[in-house]
């Protein structure tokens, strides 16, 4: 393995690390304390229990605070990482399994450190900092040959459209994990009324705003994968397993967006939409394990 | 609108009329609009994963679905009549919804209500309130201006001793949606129009040095001039050129040269650089001498039965009245050696001769091995096997609905940003006399339970606050879900 590879796979390492503990921290922050009261009961036998109550406090902000310190040092080692790997290939990290889900690591936590300083609000950390450490996880799974670098197959040498189709991709799909984390915490937040979880409305707008920037990348996504056929093969759109998979994860998120215009569907239902578009797009994104079909030299 | 003057005059109508009513209501409904995207979904969704093994994985799991299973796999969702039907749906739910709102919205923009209530103001979740010692003429125009520095349009309207205020910005970013919902219906128009009048050539074969017709109703033709490969040390091709000229009606139009992901564009075709392969070019003259047939046969997309390996051609020459097939030595012939019986050598080629029509020159079929340059005769013909040369596989496109899905494609991203980017966020609010000349502003926006343009409207009170130079009172009357069953009721509650 050249050097820079393997430096770079050592931040990959370190961030992998910052990642876990920063979830660890957002997690403890968003539960908040727990408390265990055991009730006792005197009786002439002794002590017996006879029960145990739960109570949960609202945690020290120094907690998120840390969360959100390790979450940018998480960032910082994983953008060395994937800048290493460009320096070394020669082009973008996008070529197979392991540069994708690295380089979308990077546009993930940037994309959630970015909301998090808009809104001011830390607990979402909490859902998409375990996203991120899961993440990791799957490239730690991944085969180690990925972890070398491969020439590209001519044709996925149009290098420009490449990156732009690519990288639009893991912009949409970073949004709505970012949607995602919103819709749950509003449904945890409505169900199970904790008092120091953000208001549903910033929640709820939250998603929507993570959507909007979301559905446009994914049209594009879409409308620049058909550019890149018609340049490549002649035909924009050939009904491709993955290119369906794409707009069937765009249908649904059309389908949340109309949601904002009725009444009763914003906040509950809208949040059950994003929950199933992320499920959508989980599905778009690993779907090279299920499709033959033009998409499938990306090699997973 | 409609529905309104539905209702009153339901009674009075003939059946024909609550028909088409209903029909304009159910294409215009947003509800039922989702409900079609939702089916659509489920439609590309089952097309989706026909092309995977998950099927299959539940009939293994499940072998009493085995029919269903093989019935999906047999459905050809994307060509089929449904889909077709719910693309036409959803194409003129979007044109009947657009005329519905066009001049709804368009009122929005141009003539807005600028009227509202005490009401609103009070039930707000959020809103601020400016006291002044100015009559309320005064701190009306003082505010209008001063919400006008912040980027809004504010309109105002004096009714009963009170000056009601309207304020708006971004309001033609409300128009964005139609170029986005007319985007969809564009897109879908270009897929038509290439479909109908555009083609998709795969294999365009072309020998070094000959020239073709395009076909497909076009008069154009394809000449090769040259083509050239590149191969790396492990003997793999690297790259390969077609140097070709385009000519219509036999005159050159265009020249290019073109690589796999170079290919040539010349108006709406597309001229893409697929493959290539060997050749053989053939002559066959007459008694006379007349050169009947000369050009390059593309070996490789005929294989012959006596021996499979082998590149072959077959070609009909009617000029000649015969019909040729020509076998070329195998290149691996320990791949299947029993069924090698040619025993062809390097610069040899097999041909067997059919007789084409009644009058061909040869009575029955021929079978001969030529060797390179050696004229051979058969009936009244003369056959030479001249050379060997190279093919190269082009793929010719025709996609008239290209610069109708760019043109679409532009609009539908537009309209998204448009819409997304530049909220259309509105105010009302009341200017009112207060015992002793003085007077009282309450604003409030038209945002509720939404974040962001409360947020706006946050943004947009510190601004008059420092333009006007006086403090504003603010009213929050969002509760924060507390520990308690508040909470809950926040969603229970929603609008
Ligand atoms: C596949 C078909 C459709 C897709 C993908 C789609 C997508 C969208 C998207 C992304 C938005 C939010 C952006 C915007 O406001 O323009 C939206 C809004 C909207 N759509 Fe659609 N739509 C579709 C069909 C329809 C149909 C058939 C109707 C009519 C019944 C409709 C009515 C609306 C309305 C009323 C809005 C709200 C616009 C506003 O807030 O001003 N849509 N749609």
């Amino acid at each position: 393995m050249d050097a820079l590879v393997r430096f770079s796979f050592y931040c990959f390492t370190a961030a992998s690390i910052a990642m876990v503990t920063s979830a660890i921290c957002y997690i403890a922050y968003a539960v908040g304390r727990v408390q265990v009261r055991q009730a006792r009961l005197q009786t002439s036998a002794g002590t017996a229990f006879v029960g145990h109550d739960t109570r949960f406090t609202p945690q020290s902000v120094a907690v998120a605070r840390f969360g959100t310190m390790l979450a940018w040092f998480a960032l910082a080692f994983q953008a060395l990482s994937v800048l290493l790997r460009t320096i070394a290939a020669g082009r973008v990290p996008l070529a197979n399994m392991y540069e994708f889900s690295s380089t979308f690591l990077v546009v993930l936590l940037v994309m959630y450190l970015v909301f998090e300083r808009t809104y001011g609000v830390r607990q979402l950390g909490a859902i998409v900092l375990p996203l991120a450490a899961g993440m990791a996880a799957y490239i730690w799974l991944l085969p180690a040959a990925m972890r070398e670098i491969d020439p590209l197959i001519p044709a996925l040498q149009s290098i420009t459209i490449m990156t732009i189709h690519v990288g639009l991709a893991l912009l949409a799909y970073s949004t709505f994990a970012v949607a995602f984390a919103a819709a749950a915490l509003f449904l945890v937040a409505t169900h199970w009324r904790v008092a120091w979880l953000p208001s549903p409305d910033l929640l709820d707008d939250f998603g929507f705003r993570a959507v909007t920037i979301g559905f446009p990348a994914l049209s594009l996504v879409l409308i620049v994968g058909s550019i890149w056929a018609h340049q490549a093969w002649g035909a924009y759109w050939s009904w491709d397993p993955k290119e369906t998979a794409a707009l069937f994860t765009w249908l649904i998120y059309a389908v949340y967006l109309h949601t904002r215009t009725l009444r009763g569907w914003r906040g509950n239902r809208g949040a059950w939409i994003l929950v199933f578009g992320f499920a959508a797009a989980i599905f778009t994104y690993y779907g090279n394990y299920f499709f033959g079909g033009l998409h499938a030299y990306g090699g997973v | 609108m409609a529905q309104a003057t539905a209702g009153q005059r339901i009674a009075s109508r003939n059946p024909l009329e609550i028909v088409i009513d209903r029909t304009w209501r159910f294409f215009c409904s947003v509800r039922v609009a989702m409900a079609e995207i939702a089916l659509l979904a489920v439609l590309v969704l089952i097309g989706t994963l026909r092309g995977s093994s998950v099927p299959d994985s539940i009939a293994v799991l499940l072998p009493f679905t085995r029919p269903v299973v093989d019935a999906w796999y047999a459905w050809d969702v994307f060509h089929s009549l449904p889909f077709m039907g719910l693309l036409t749906v959803i194409s003129v739910a979007i044109a009947i919804c657009t005329i519905n709102r066009v001049p709804g919205i368009w009122a929005s923009i141009a003539h807005p209500t600028i009227a509202t209530t005490h009401g609103f103001l009070r039930n707000a979740e959020r809103s601020g309130e400016i006291t002044s010692p100015l009559s309320p003429a005064a701190l009306a125009t003082q505010s209008r201006a001063a919400i006008a520095k912040s980027g809004y349009r504010a309109l105002a309207d004096e009714r009963q001793r009170e000056i009601h205020l309207y304020a708006d910005r971004f309001r033609y970013a409300r128009l964005g949606t139609f170029p986005f919902h007319l985007a969809l219906i564009l897109i879908l128009v270009g897929g038509i129009v290439s479909a109908r009048w555009g083609f998709r050539e795969m294999e365009f074969m072309l020998a070094e040095g000959s020239q073709r017709a395009v076909g497909y109703g076009t008069d154009l033709s394809v000449r090769l001039n040259d083509f050239s490969e590149t191969y790396t040390e492990q003997g793999i091709a690297a790259d390969y050129h077609s140097d070709f000229t385009l000519l219509r009606d036999g005159e050159p139009l265009e020249s290019a040269i073109i690589s796999p992901n170079h290919p040539f564009t010349h108006g709406d075709m597309t001229f893409y650089q697929s493959g290539f392969g060997q050749a053989v070019v053939m002559q066959i003259t007459d008694v006379a001498g007349n050169v009947r047939f000369e050009d390059a046969l593309p070996l490789g997309q005929f294989r012959s039965a006596d021996n499979p390996e082998a590149p072959a051609a077959v070609i009909d020459v009617p000029t000649a009245g015969v019909s040729m097939t020509v076998i070329a030595p195998d290149e691996n012939p320990r791949s299947q050696p029993e069924l090698d019986q040619l025993n062809l050598r390097s610069g040899q080629m097999y041909l067997l001769l059919r007789p084409l029509g009644p009058s061909s020159p040869i009575a029955e079929p021929l079978a001969i091995t030529l060797n390179q340059g050696t004229p051979v005769p058969a009936g009244d013909l003369s056959i030479t096997f001249l050379r060997e040369t190279r093919f190269s596989a082009l793929q010719i496109a025709r996609n008239p609905g290209i610069s109708i899905f760019y043109a679409a494609s532009f609009l539908l991203v537009a309209g998204l940003a448009v819409t997304f980017y530049f909220p259309h966020r509105r105010i009302r609010g009341i200017v009112s006399p207060t015992p002793g000349g003085g007077s009282k502003l309450v604003l409030a926006p038209m945002a509720r339970r939404d974040w962001s343009g409360q947020q706006a409207f946050d943004r947009l009170l510190n601004n008059l606050e420092t333009s006007l130079g006086a403090p504003i009172a603010r009213i929050d009357r969002v509760t924060e879900p507390p520990a308690g069953a508040a909470g809950r009721q926040h969603v229970a509650t929603s609008p």
